[in-house]
């Protein structure tokens, strides 16, 4: 009897601690997600709303319609340019960091080390230090206020991040894999076509990942090279659209949520790979 | 046969190198650089070109128009250091944002890594919660934090007005005295989430039955974490430094979205305070020497960490 009883003691104490350290973490959890929560609610409420009971009570009423006003209103161009941006840049992007990255990693030749090297060095560059020679460039192409002009720069810009990743995943594939379909005639393209690429797979899914969200989040760049409004960004074009409609908090939030919600469904499907990925990159 | 295990197993170069020049296999060493070339190409247009283009035009008065550039060797570095007195606030801006970066993210996210090893039920969820923030973009960070800190609606004041705090708000990003902190808040909530996922990544290297030793010696947690997985860590700490340090002195957008460097220029960085010298006053030479400036501060976090990065070989 008394044994049970303190069975059960040590088990209600047990389940006290739990539930202690689930209500602390749910809490911190909560706090931390404010900003989102607060977003959302002020992108579900009407402006009349938002003024008279502020940021954080429960809407009134929900108001779709803010999203197809914020749509309407000029985020839909941003939208577009975003997404054209970021379609042809990664593609493009990756298939030249894989070749660089495979030519590093399995091409044995003298100077791998010192060329990787000077890859690496564009990590740190600021970009500060690269847009005077570059306003100037692209105004000698023509290429001021163009998406082909901005893609360029964000081709060039995520080239030492993709061979960072590419070559920490192109190491881990067995060297004598590649040279036993050397020894078999393979050409060099057909053995980084055929076995390569395949085996990297999962490295490329990462990159593809984790290169579209900072595709799709990059402001300087499109700032500077970027003019006419309908050729902005969505992060660009949101902060314009914060200084046009610097009070209609409603239509700002459900702008910003609309920037937002692709990056979160990438986000939820494709989790795991944010992790392979910046594993790759410190490998 | 022997040769091929030998470089199955060894990654030696040499012995292929000898290979191909025996065979006066031009292709193989040809081939590389045709695989290099794109990237290479695009890389040095793009980023390296304009990074000593820009060392160089730092050298030199020019409006960014006119068709002559005037050399003036060192003058604009003398210029900025002794006559711009936001030059002098943009710096201490960025060594406060420094600090806080590598104090607070680094600290936060190892503090969360350790909490969401322990694989509890649902500790998957919390990671996607306390990760989100660094998936968005800094400039939708600055908007939604412009928001809380809004004067009369903002949730910040609104939840000190709530908790008896009135004589805590503020008028947070147009006190010039302050208005860099909330920034620098604002900042940190985007930037726990790469160094939590780093060192999570790092606790999967360690190797239990370490730990599990150390708890068999009777070593508490504490003591567990300071003398087994800290040091196991070092690497992963070194990294993630090195990082935060980097991200903190690229920091741009957000400051542009909240407050665009005021009130004041009060809370201009090198790298806004050099879009402005650049692209509104049109003093091109001093532009680019701050570019220049930011670049060198970089240097000192950015060695240790290409050191480590090129070390693995």
């Amino acid at each position: 009897m008394s044994q049970s009883l303190q069975k059960s003691g040590v088990l209600s104490g047990r389940l006290t601690k739990t539930a202690l350290f689930y209500g602390a973490l749910i809490l911190v959890a909560l706090i931390w997600f404010t900003p989102v929560i607060t977003l959302i609610i002020t992108a579900l409420k009407d402006a009349g709303d938002f003024a008279v009971n502020g940021a954080f009570s429960i809407p009134k009423s929900i108001r779709w319609s803010n999203f197809s006003e914020a749509w309407d209103a000029g985020v839909k161009n941003y939208f577009w340019n975003s997404v054209i941006v970021t379609g042809v840049k990664v593609p493009i992007g990756i298939l030249i960091e894989a070749l660089a990255a495979f030519a590093l990693t399995h091409m044995h030749f003298r100077w791998a080390n010192k060329v990787f090297t000077y890859i690496l060095i564009g990590l740190i560059v600021p970009i500060q230090m690269t847009l005077v020679p570059l306003t100037l460039l692209l105004n000698s192409l023509n290429l001021i206020d163009t998406l082909h002009g901005l893609i360029l720069l964000y081709i060039g810009f995520g080239v030492p991040f993709g061979v960072l990743v590419m070559r920490g995943f192109f190491r881990t594939v067995p060297t004598a894999i590649i040279e036993a379909a050397r020894l078999d005639g393979c050409s060099w393209f057909r053995i980084f076509y055929r076995i390569a690429l395949p085996l990297a797979l999962p490295a490329v899914i990462s990159l593809c990942i984790l290169d579209g969200v900072a595709t799709w989040n990059e402001f300087i760049l499109a700032q500077i090279f970027l003019r006419s409004d309908e050729l902005r960004t969505l992060p660009l074009g949101l902060v314009q659209f914060s200084t046009q409609f610097s009070t209609q908090y409603d239509q700002l939030a459900a702008a910003v949520l609309i920037a937002v919600v692709p990056i979160v469904l990438v986000f939820l499907l494709f989790q795991r790979y944010f992790v392979s990925g910046m594993g790759g990159a410190v490998k | 046969m022997s040769t091929l295990q030998e470089t199955a197993t060894t990654k030696s170069a040499p012995v292929l190198r000898v290979k191909a020049r025996k065979s006066g296999d031009d292709y193989l060493r040809l081939s590389p650089w045709l695989f290099l070339a794109p990237a290479l190409a695009i890389y040095t247009i793009v980023v390296v070109y304009p990074m000593v283009y820009s060392a160089y035009l730092s050298l030199f008065r020019w409006d960014g128009v006119a068709p002559t550039m005037v050399f003036v060797g060192l003058r604009n570095y003398i210029n900025l250091v002794t006559q711009n007195d936001v030059f002098w606030i943009a710096l201490k801006n960025n060594a406060v944002w420094l600090i806080a970066a590598l104090l607070l993210p680094t600290s936060i996210g190892l503090g969360l890594a350790l909490l969401l090893n322990m694989k509890f039920r649902g500790s998957a969820i919390f990671r996607s919660i306390f990760y989100f923030p660094a998936v968005l973009s800094l400039a939708v960070v600055g908007l939604i934090w412009t928001w809380i800190y809004q004067p009369d609606l903002g949730l910040l004041n609104q939840a000190l007005g709530a908790f008896g705090l009135k004589g805590l708000q503020r008028n947070w990003l147009s006190d010039p005295l302050i208005a860099i902190y909330p920034v620098i808040l604002a900042a940190t909530w985007n930037a726990v989430g790469l160094p939590m996922l780093l060192f999570l990544a790092g606790l999967q290297t360690v190797p239990p039955e370490l730990l599990e030793a150390a708890k068999i010696d009777g070593a508490g947690a504490f003591r567990r974490f300071i003398h087994v997985t800290f040091p196991l860590l070092r690497e992963t700490t070194l990294i993630v430094l090195a990082i935060t340090a980097i991200n903190a002195l690229k920091a741009y957008d957000i400051v542009y979205a909240m407050t665009n460097g005021g009130p004041a220029n009060r809370t201009q960085l090198l790298s806004t305070w050099m879009y402005f010298l650049t692209y509104n006053y049109n003093t091109v030479g001093e532009g680019t020497a701050i570019a220049v400036i930011l670049f060198l501060l970089t240097l000192i976090f950015a060695i240790p960490y290409l050191r480590i990065m090129t070390r693995k070989v």
